[in-house]
């Protein structure tokens, strides 16, 4: 591109970051006039929004349950994490005369929203100037330029704020918000290769919800490799290159390159994934001390355990969700069902493997990827999930600029989400409909999920694919 | 670009699924054309679809006992009449005294009228309505009378209500007549020996609308609202005074309570009914079946009252028919189109039995069309309607003498007749072990005795809506494929063709945004007080437009500014894609929530969709077909048009002047702002 477009370009950037405040600031205002709204639209109650792990009012019973000395997980209501309870409870008892009950924990949520926002683009910041350096070094620039162009951070950031599904959850008083909040950490964390940071958001992730609990592949990655960027094959050719070229020509002007690529190509730096795992240790311990002294005195850790990872992953309420558990352990015998458990929770495990060889040069993108598996095939899932992979899509706007049924996915998720609580009501309330009604939205929700993931990942391996042609294509130009 | 075309050419074999994709896609004008039509036909078979019904539970067993009515009870509703129509004390006082005679426990609710309200989120907030009203004077003040008979026996846990609305101030003859077919019954009932659930027998107030009082019944039974406000506020009231002594009356005694009595969940709802006139060849008896939003009672109480009128008490059962169809005639030359090609095929194959005579088909059309009608447009047919909120099937069974109410010779006759119709119904009832469940709730009507059921009445449907994806997938193509050509050369705009769509999708989002804001602004405009409909409705008018020029100026700068630098055709076709797909979108949902009401919509606004173009390159085009479908375009638009503003204008008094309740307006109002967004779009569409 020549000099006289780069100026308009700049303008852009500039002009674009002003609005971007304007419309994070426009969506919290948003998220507080519907909390305003009379009992928040009964979005809490709602079965999209809220499932037994994340709702408040279980929350609240849990927090009632402890404030007069019972465990909080007696009766089987509150299945959460001890830690959200000294966090939210008492948040949750706190009434301010003419305001709108649970005000403060929606104002904790919304909160949560716009730091996930920030640190979705910060950490799209640092991806994409990585991201343009490496295309750089293998000498690709007009690409580079390309992805300079859509400020792909603060676009996932607005994507996750003004999401539908962000919104719901946030005023419906999930506890998602805060789930989605601790993995964005661990992202971040791992982009700005911050090993104390990461570690600490991985942790309370896995606490909070169990199933984050495999981003530690991708983080792994993210630490021992660096963030996302073309297949390694393709750096190591172009030293090659270099190497024959530098040894016949001039060796100071390609130097700084070089010693830039050697760490590109470094191929795998042990000592921040020690650290990592070191800091991880370290807060694990922290939170099972700090969990074992608030439970002290009912049964200990063990009880804790069993009623949220055992309540995860058993599947002991079966009362309906956006998910497809629920329907099939509904219907299945008892003396299949830890048959079955083990076959549905294998699914996640199944992918973790292929997946992670295949996309091991793009660790963030895989995490996206496991995000949407997990959230697509976990016991209880609800929009808050979602939102947080729907933000993350962003982060790739210009890698997955080529995805095929784009346009579908949109309708799609637009139908399913209206669909859904018009089912839920023909069931429910009007009793003109039946169990199967609502389950078929929830198999329409799956398979949309899983031809987002499947053209994601499709479209990336194509990008993939025609960086090779171009850099191979480049260095036959410069052999020949 | 080397690698895009590598990319397409990677792929040479092709599922045959995908195949006939592809081929549906590029033929998508006739494949459109064949759908619609051939939806249109489906729609004009169905009286032909339709089948006969039949008692589906079994445990119903209806006319299986011999009816149990006699004279005694009839003499005994004739004195009860008599005194209604003759007494100087209140009817009311009158009634719980005859009921209290029966040893059943008598109740009043008092109650005030309910206001129209309209909540336009109350589909989505909840299904208890707290609604609580302020500000009513004390003289507006109605009481229905309740009287409940134990069954020996039930447990208490399920009941059968009968409804019999009258007015106070002044007991018509009509009124009087149900109110003592209902009597017998219940001096009946409270002998018998088999009675296995309770039965309630509302006297409901009809002095300001049957259906507001007994909603607010219903709304005490199932989701009492409690507060102190509106206690004192009824305290402070003279005639609340008067009804409080009522309990203590010497003579209205042992069985009155003061609180409200409950009698479990109820099972079945009748509200009986009789015509002021007579003048009819026969008697008759009117099935009114419609609640609110197009739901209808379970399939086997209408075929109860029906099995029990036509064999057992020789009623003539009648369905609503809309009858300025029954002398069409393009509708009896149809019906002769098809009785003879029924014919045609039965003289080909004996057991296709497919062919019914043309006045049938005629008399099925105009019940059927009457049926979807009065689904459609969402309001309940009778005071039945509340029921059906609170999951209760019920329906109106309004009977229809031979001669006037007034001067009737054979009143015995007509009281025992009907009487026997009751009990035989309430007996049936009776029998059921669980909640009505295994007939059909979605059913259109084409007889008394002939339903189409909701596999049947869908193809149609599914018809006329299939252009719409077929149609939207092809112009995308089309779209994404010409934005490719025509910026080949510039590497920034290919890099989002696969994105393209947004902007459109953006706009379509506004214009539906200023749509649900438009249908929003009634709920607003109706706390305004002292207002007339006129004046609300003009600064209904007024606020609208200058919310879309709001709109226009937060929203739709950026969108409209960006638009004039894309190529026009691949952008018009890219809205034109975005807006049909969330016609399906809408469509479809609405068949889910309402079928007639999308039924209808589809009708209206499949044609515009799919004719749509925009004016200015048909007017560059200057062939005759290009002028011609322009002119088909302005001429649907202007067809379509009138409907949808008669229909706002109706909405919009109606919903002021406080005839109808509830959140059957939610999908009313929300359709018709659906359709103006629609219609405002495809505006927008042609003049682009």
């Amino acid at each position: 591109m020549s000099t006289k477009t780069e100026t308009p370009v700049k303008k852009k950037n500039q002009k674009k970051i002003q609005c971007f405040w304007s419309w994070v600031i426009g969506s919290v205002i948003l998220r507080l006039i519907i909390i305003y709204f009379p009992k928040n639209l009964n979005l809490s109650s709602r079965p999209e929004v809220s499932t037994p792990l994340t709702s408040i009012r279980r929350l609240a019973e849990g927090y009632w349950l402890k404030q007069s000395s019972m465990s909080p997980y007696a009766g089987s209501m509150y299945h959460g994490s001890p830690l959200l309870l000294t966090l939210l409870g008492p948040l949750t008892v706190k009434r301010i005369e003419g305001q709108p009950d649970h005000l403060l924990c929606s104002l904790v949520f919304v909160i949560a929203d716009v730091v996930t926002a920030m640190l979705i683009c910060a950490a799209g910041k640092k991806l994409q100037a990585a991201y343009s350096s490496s295309l750089q070094s293998i000498g690709l620039h007009h690409l580079s330029e390309d992805s300079d162009i859509l400020p792909s951070g603060d676009f996932a950031a607005l994507l996750y704020l003004w999401n539908p599904f962000t919104i719901v959850a946030c005023v419906g008083l999930s506890t998602s918000a805060i789930e989605n909040l601790m993995v964005v950490v661990t992202l971040y964390g791992a982009c700005a290769r911050l090993a104390p940071l990461a570690a600490f958001g991985w942790v309370m992730a896995t606490h909070l919800s169990l199933y984050p609990a495999i981003l530690i592949i991708p983080v792994i990655l993210l630490f021992g490799y660096g963030p996302d960027a073309p297949p390694r094959k393709l750096f190591r050719q172009r030293t090659n290159l270099e190497v024959d070229d530098s040894a016949s020509g001039d060796r100071s002007c390609l130097e700084d390159e070089l010693v830039n690529e050697k760490r590109m190509l470094n191929v795998f730096s042990w000592r921040p994934v020690v650290l990592f795992l070191f800091w991880a240790l370290l807060w694990s311990s922290y939170v099972l001390v700090l969990c074992g002294i608030y439970v002290q005195q009912h049964s200990g850790l063990q009880e804790m355990f069993k009623s949220t990872y055992g309540f995860i992953l058993t599947i002991q309420d079966l009362s309906p969700n956006i998910g497809v558990f629920w329907y099939f352990f509904a219907e299945v015998f008892d003396f299949f069902r830890s048959f079955f458990l083990i076959v549905f929770h294998g699914n996640i495990l199944l992918m973790i493997l292929p997946l992670a060889l295949r996309l091991n040069h793009r660790p963030c993108f895989l995490a996206f990827v496991y995000i949407v598996l997990s959230s697509m095939l976990k016991s209880y899932p609800s929009v808050g999930d979602s939102a947080l992979y729907l933000g993350l899509l962003g982060l790739f706007a210009y890698e997955l600029k080529d995805m095929q049924f784009s346009f579908f996915l949109f309708s799609g998720y637009v139908g399913v989400s209206l669909l859904s609580p018009v089912m839920h009501n023909l069931w429910i309330w009007r009793g003109t409909g039946n169990a199967n009604f609502y389950f078929a939205t929830a198999i329409g929700y799956a398979c949309l999920q899983i031809i987002l993931v499947v053209e994601s990942v499709s479209a990336m391996l194509n990008h993939d694919r025609m960086i090779t042609k171009l850099t191979t294509a480049k260095l036959q130009n410069v052999k020949s | 670009m080397v690698e895009n075309d590598s990319v397409t050419e990677k792929k040479p074999r092709i599922r045959p699924i995908v195949r006939l994709g592809f081929f549906l896609i590029s033929h998508s004008n006739y494949v459109s054309l064949l759908c619609f039509l051939s939806g249109i036909v489906a729609l004009l078979l169905l009286p032909i679809l339709a089948n006969n019904t039949y008692i589906s539970e079994n445990a119903l067993m209806p006319g299986s006992a011999n009816s149990m009515l006699s004279t005694q009870h009839v003499s005994h509703a004739n004195k009860f009449i008599n005194d209604l129509t003759h007494s100087d004390i209140e009817s009311h006082k009158t009634v719980a005294q005859y009921m209290s005679a029966l040893d059943a426990e008598v109740t009043y609710h008092k109650f005030y009228p309910q206001l129209n309200q309209f909540h336009p989120l109350h589909f989505f907030t909840s299904s208890d309505s707290g609604i609580i009203s302020k500000n009513i004077s004390c003289s507006s003040l109605g009481i229905n009378v309740a009287g409940i008979i134990r069954a020996p026996r039930g447990d208490g846990k399920e009941a059968i209500v009968l409804v019999t609305p009258y007015n106070p101030k002044k007991v018509g003859p009509g009124e009087a007549l149900s109110l003592g077919i209902a009597y017998s019954v219940f001096s009946l009932l409270s002998r018998v020996t088999w009675l296995a659930k309770d039965v309630i027998w509302l006297v409901a107030d009809s002095q300001y609308g049957e259906y507001s009082a007994v909603s607010a019944w219903l709304r005490e039974y199932q989701a009492p609202v409690f507060h102190e406000a509106e206690i004192v506020n009824s305290e402070t009231c003279n005639d609340s005074i008067a009804i409080s002594e009522l309990g203590q009356n010497p003579y209205s005694d042992r069985n009155s309570y003061g609180g409200f009595r409950r009698a479990g969940t109820m099972a079945a709802a009748l509200v009986i009914k009789v015509d002021e006139q007579g003048n009819h060849h026969e008697d008759s008896l009117n099935i009114y079946p419609e609640a609110s939003n197009g739901q209808m009672p379970n399939l086997d109480l209408i075929n109860i009252v029906n099995y029990l009128g036509v064999h057992k008490t020789g009623f003539r059962i009648k369905v609503k028919k809309m009858f300025s169809l029954l002398g069409s005639r393009w509708l009896n030359t149809l019906g002769g189109i098809f009785e003879s090609l029924g014919q045609i095929a039965r003289s080909l194959n004996p057991q296709w039995k497919f062919g019914i005579s043309a006045t049938e088909y005629v008399e099925g059309a105009a019940t059927l069309a009457s049926s979807m009608y009065s689904q459609g447009l969402g309001v309940p047919t009778g005071s039945h309607g509340a029921f059906r909120d609170y999951q209760v099937d019920a329906i109106t069974l309004k009977i229809s003498p031979k001669d006037s109410p007034t001067k009737m010779i054979r009143r015995n006759d007509f009281i025992l007749r009907g009487g026997r119709l009751i009990e035989g119904v309430i007996r049936s009832i009776n029998n059921l072990l669980e909640k009505f469940h295994q007939s059909f709730f979605l059913y259109l009507l084409s007889s008394s005795s002939k339903y189409v059921s909701v596999g049947v009445y869908m193809i149609p449907f599914a018809l006329l809506v299939a252009p719409l994806p077929i149609v939207a997938a092809s112009l995308h193509a089309d779209a994404s494929k010409s934005t490719l050509q025509s910026t080949y050369s510039s590497e920034v705009e290919v890099s989002h063709k696969s994105w393209k769509w947004l902007n459109s999708a953006r706009k379509v989002l506004v214009i539906h945004l200023w749509g649900a804001v438009v249908s929003l602004l009634p709920y607003f405009l109706y706390q305004i007080p002292n207002s007339t409909p006129t004046t609300n409705f003009t600064v209904w008018g007024i606020l609208s437009a200058f919310s879309l020029i709001i709109l226009y100026f937060i929203l739709g700068s950026p969108i409209f500014e960006a638009a004039p630098s894309q190529p026009e055709k691949g952008e018009w076709a890219s809205l034109k894609s975005v807006t049909i797909s969330t016609a399906f979108i809408g469509l479809s949902l609405m068949s889910v929530i309402n079928f007639a009401t999308a039924e209808i919509g589809a009708l209206l606004i499949v044609p515009i969709c799919l004719m749509a173009r925009p004016l200015k390159l048909d007017a560059q085009a200057r062939s005759w077909r290009a002028l011609l479908r322009a002119t088909c375009n302005l001429a649907l638009g202007f067809i379509a048009f009138p409907p949808v503003a008669y229909f706002l204008v109706k909405g919009a008094f109606e919903d002021f002047n406080g005839t109808n309740v509830g959140d059957y307006w939610n999908w009313v109002e929300s359709l018709w702002t659906w359709n103006s967004a629609t219609y405002l779009y495809v505006e927008s569409v042609e003049l682009t």
